[in-house]
């Protein structure tokens, strides 16, 4: 991008050369700014105010922060909620991105047959709405249906079955391999893509230097994929701490069994809504929100300066 | 070292027939080069040799062992690439020594071979330097080093010099010359350029459409080629072509006529009348002195003047161009109409199979 | 070459049995969704047979909610939207590509702040925006807060795409003399074609699969989209298994239809963009 400005539009005078530019990024910015910056920084600046007796607002500072981070009424539940993404991203981390990467490298290998056709289905998941999928897993995985636990049983694990969805140890883990199993697809395309942009030549030269497949993959693919896996993760990392849709989906607001399954998403929510247990509450809803904001931004931030500095994009 | 020959081999993609049994046989220490046209089959039968591909029938043997069937870390062969391929995450050594490590060679052993080569190709400085950082002409050495250190019995070149520019195409060209005489190695070289095929090769083939056309020493193939496509291919500018025709044959000489040329007689041996023929002359063997033996008159369209030599495009009689190489300072104007003359010893027929009937020399 | 084979039957063993666990469940759902209640709990693998086959739930599902209009609702949001992303971010994307003024990288880097940030936290502003705006509980406010959440990545594609079109392109226009605006509309424009497929996957299947702005922004049933329908459906029908698996289908089968009719051009979409 560093040539020349046209000389046509050097020349341009620098009223008409500002209405042009109003005209193209003038609706997608006012657009933008609207509804997605605005109310984020307005969301963060009623994050310093609490609902006073007469139903207006006052200014107080961080004291909702303080009482967010510290007072037991609301601390309690943040931490837990806070806790429980960061287990739900670890699961994600843990199972989603090494099946993914297994999967792209499979349907990555020269002349296999069938390709699209599973890549197809494979990604057939991620299509679907959570809402379908949380309500079927729940379907499925419900002991009084019994499909989970006749397939366990099929395969001799039948005493490994439990109402996985309605213990409050298994809850969370199970919500998030159903997540996974939606969304592999994405880091599977995105590292497959990645896989495909490796030129053929380098892949011969390996198996010249006298490589198994296996060794190709493991030496020669997957660090010039590392960048890839790291944009999976920072991207993961964002969606599991903007997750709301499957808990809510399967658990409601509650996020039950025992706020077992309760993340910052789902709190949020019930915080500012309000539901059985209480009244809706927008301050602190703001509070929380900016919590959550300030969260994913350090994530990012971390990921860009660890992270993407020591990775290297490379061309070919 | 090793000898390497090629038995019958056949190659088909799908319906697609892209190589037809081929035969070559290629001694120890010798430098061949596979040459033709796009799509010719040479690059997929550097690659058949190499065990990328494996052939649909035919026989691969390497130092006298079947190696068809064998993988190519199994072949102990080298290969350079037209892209280099080298790997992006890895400094020069660790490019050299990589494939080393998974043949069982030991780590004294590898940093000897390194710096050999590194001392070879001049590549002592760059050893710690990432891909990216060099220039083309530097990864090709590395890539060639790659190729060294792994001490094979037969060297595959893909067209390494495709992606240099002019200038380093030279010297890479005497730089690979260099280290055949050095290795005395056994090299199969692919390459579209037929000046590299001369220059480089003790014996080259000439591939069309999935056959070989003609394998020989250079010379041989300038001299004698086999058919009008061998004889088309080497030699630049390419020979011109004169479509004849016997008008009689009387007294063990045979008279042809063609609608671009003067009547030229040739001893008869086995031509008979009413045989079509082509004439085959190079630009270089064209003068404007006087010869006995084949005449060709044209107008002068176009003077190429590159110095010592100059090159004329002629408009002949049927219409068609001619190209006539002239030495010296004086050259003849465009828009004159002058008649080119050539020794007849110097003259090629093909028949109407555009094979060879007699040969220059 | 047995070892080869061998290794190939693996490959495509762990493939296919991975893709058995991928539409395992869908399958299952869509099966029983045409059983009686009785074969569902039976036999819940088996696929409906003329005994047992029912379409119950799918007569409940019509007469008890409004399916027709939780559809069209998410057709005219997710279409509607889609196209404005496309165009208020194609221009965008040309003009901070094409001219590059003062401030125009930092106008890009605060417009991709967007793909990293999620719009969700914003949602006490954007509710309270909506409610003032008189926009509480209409599609409008569905449209305009999904192209604020499309836009940033959108921008993003686009650019990348105007930038390998060729220069000449529009050079040849400006000796021509054409206006810069027609030449955005009428050169540039179509030649972005092959960028719709990859915006439409990262926009459309978001948009058409979120339930937290309709959850937020739509309380009557007129409304509602197909997603929070069907949400609201279930939770309402819980027990009833028919309609229950009936509705999980009908949003299932429209989705899994046009995904296989267009498979291609969306995996090569995704592929496509997202190499970067």
């Amino acid at each position: 991008m560093a040539e020349p400005l046209s000389q046509v539009v050097a020349s341009m005078p620098r009223r008409r050369f500002v209405a042009l530019m109003a005209l193209f990024l003038g609706p997608a910015v006012a657009v933008y700014t609207l509804f997605s910056i605005w109310p984020l920084l307005a969301t963060m600046g009623l994050a310093t105010y609490a609902s006073d007796a007469s139903g207006g607002y006052r200014f107080v500072g961080f004291a909702n922060f303080i009482s967010l981070f510290g007072d037991a009424v609301w601390s309690k539940p943040f931490w837990n909620a806070l806790t429980n993404n960061l287990i739900f991203f670890a699961v994600h981390m843990l199972v989603q991105n090494p099946i993914g990467v297994v999967l792209a490298g499979l349907l990555s290998l020269p002349g296999l047959k069938l390709k699209g056709l599973y890549r197809t289905l494979i990604f057939l998941p991620t299509m679907l709405s959570v809402v379908i999928v949380g309500f079927s897993w729940n379907l499925i995985l419900s002991p009084l249906w019994g499909v989970a636990q006749g397939a366990l049983k099929a395969v001799g694990l039948g005493a490994w079955f439990a109402p996985w969805l309605g213990l409050p140890s298994t809850a969370l883990v199970t919500l998030a391999l159903i997540s996974v199993w939606q969304f592999v697809g994405i880091p599977m395309m995105l590292i497959y893509a990645a896989l495909l942009n490796i030129p053929d030549e380098l892949v011969d030269a390996a198996r010249v230097d006298g490589l198994g497949h296996l060794r190709i993959f493991l030496h020669i693919k997957l660090p010039l994929v590392l960048p890839t896996i790291g944009l999976v993760s920072i991207l993961t990392f964002v969606g599991n701490f903007n997750a709301f849709d499957l808990i809510y989906s399967v658990k409601g607001a509650l996020a039950g069994p025992n706020f077992a399954s309760d993340i910052l998403g789902t709190f949020f929510y019930r915080t500012f809504f309000g539901n059985q247990l209480q009244l809706g509450n927008p301050t602190m809803g703001a509070a929380v929100a900016t919590a959550m904001f300030f969260i994913i931004l350090a994530g990012v931030c971390l990921y860009l300066f660890l992270v993407q500095r020591r990775m290297r994009r490379y061309a070919f | 070292m090793a000898n390497l020959r090629v038995a019958g081999l056949h190659k088909s993609f799908g319906s697609a027939k892209v190589l037809s049994d081929i035969d070559l046989d290629i001694a120890d220490g010798e430098f061949v080069v596979l040459v033709g046209p796009s799509g010719c089959g040479k690059s997929t039968l550097l690659r058949m040799i190499a065990g990328l591909d494996a052939p649909s029938a035919g026989d691969i043997f390497i130092g006298g062992k079947l190696v068809t069937a064998l993988a190519p870390a199994e072949r102990k062969i080298a290969m350079v690439f037209q892209s280099y391929a080298l790997y992006p995450h890895m400094n020069v050594r660790k490019n050299m020594t990589f494939g080393l490590k998974f043949t069982g060679v030991a780590p004294a052993e590898r940093a000897r071979r390194v710096a050999e080569a590194a001392r070879m190709l001049r590549l002592e400085a760059l050893l710690d330097r990432y891909p990216r950082d060099l220039s083309g002409g530097q990864r090709q050495r590395v890539a060639i080093g790659r190729a060294i250190v792994r001490e094979p019995a037969v060297f595959l070149f893909d067209e390494p010099l495709s992606n240099l520019d002019a200038a380093l195409r030279i010297s890479t060209r005497v730089e690979i010359a260099r280290l055949h005489r050095l290795l005395r190695a056994t090299i199969i070289y692919v390459t579209h350029d037929q000046i590299e095929a001369m220059t480089l090769a003790d014996r080259i083939a000439v591939m069309s459409q999935g056959r070989i056309e003609q394998a020989g020493k250079p010379l041989d193939l300038y001299y004698a080629p086999a058919n009008l496509f061998v004889a088309g291919f080497i030699g630049s500018p390419a020979m011109n072509f004169f479509p004849a025709e016997v008008e009689s044959v009387a007294g063990g000489e045979a008279r042809l006529s063609g609608a671009a040329m003067a009547p030229l007689v040739l001893p008869a041996d086995g031509l008979a009348k009413g045989a079509k023929l082509t004439v085959g002359v190079r630009p270089e063997h064209l003068t404007l002195a006087d010869e006995e033996g084949f005449a060709a008159e044209g107008v002068v369209e176009l003077v190429e003047r590159l110095g010592e030599a100059s090159f004329a495009y002629v408009r002949r009689a049927d219409d068609k161009m001619m190209v006539v190489e002239v030495r010296g300072r004086e050259t003849p104007e465009p828009g004159r109409t002058a008649t080119f003359r050539a020794p007849a010893r110097e003259l090629h027929l093909f028949d109407t199979e555009g094979r060879r009937i007699k040969g220059a020399g | 070459m047995l070892a080869a084979r061998a290794r190939v039957a693996a490959v495509h063993a762990v493939l296919i049995a991975y893709c058995a666990l991928a539409i395992g469940p869908i399958l299952l759902v869509v099966m029983n969704s045409f059983k009686a209640r009785n074969a569902i709990f039976g036999a819940p693998l088996a696929p409906p047979s003329a005994a047992t086959f029912s379409l119950i739930g799918y007569e409940k599902v019509f007469r008890a909610s409004h399916v027709g209009v939780y559809f069209a609702n998410s057709l005219i949001v997710t279409l509607v939207s889609m196209a404005l992303v496309l165009l208020f971010g194609a221009m965008a994307a040309w003009a901070l590509t094409e001219y590059r003024f003062r401030g125009s990288t930092a106008l890009a880097l605060y417009l991709s702040i967007g793909i990293m940030v999620p719009i969700r936290l914003g949602s006490v502003a954007i509710l309270t925006m909506m409610r003032s705006a008189g926009l509480n509980d209409t599609l409008t406010a569905l449209i305009l807060v999904y192209i604020a959440q499309g836009l940033p990545m959108s921008i993003f594609i686009l650019s990348e795409f105007i930038q390998q079109i060729p220069r000449d392109l529009r050079d040849a226009a400006r000796c021509d003399g054409v206006p810069e605006t027609r030449i955005f509309f009428e050169v540039i424009a179509p030649l972005l074609r092959p960028a719709i497929a990859t915006v439409a996957v990262f926009t459309i299947v978001p948009i058409w699969n979120d339930l937290w702005f309709p959850l937020i922004l739509t309380s009557s049933d007129t409304t509602h989209t197909i997603t929070l329908g069907v949400q609201q459906f279930l939770g309402q029908y819980i027990t009833d298994w028919n309609s229950v698996l009936a509705a999980l289908s009908m949003a299932i089968l429209p989705v899994v239809a046009i995904y296989v009719v267009f498979s291609r051009q969306l995996i090569s979409g995704l592929t496509a963009g997202a190499v970067k």
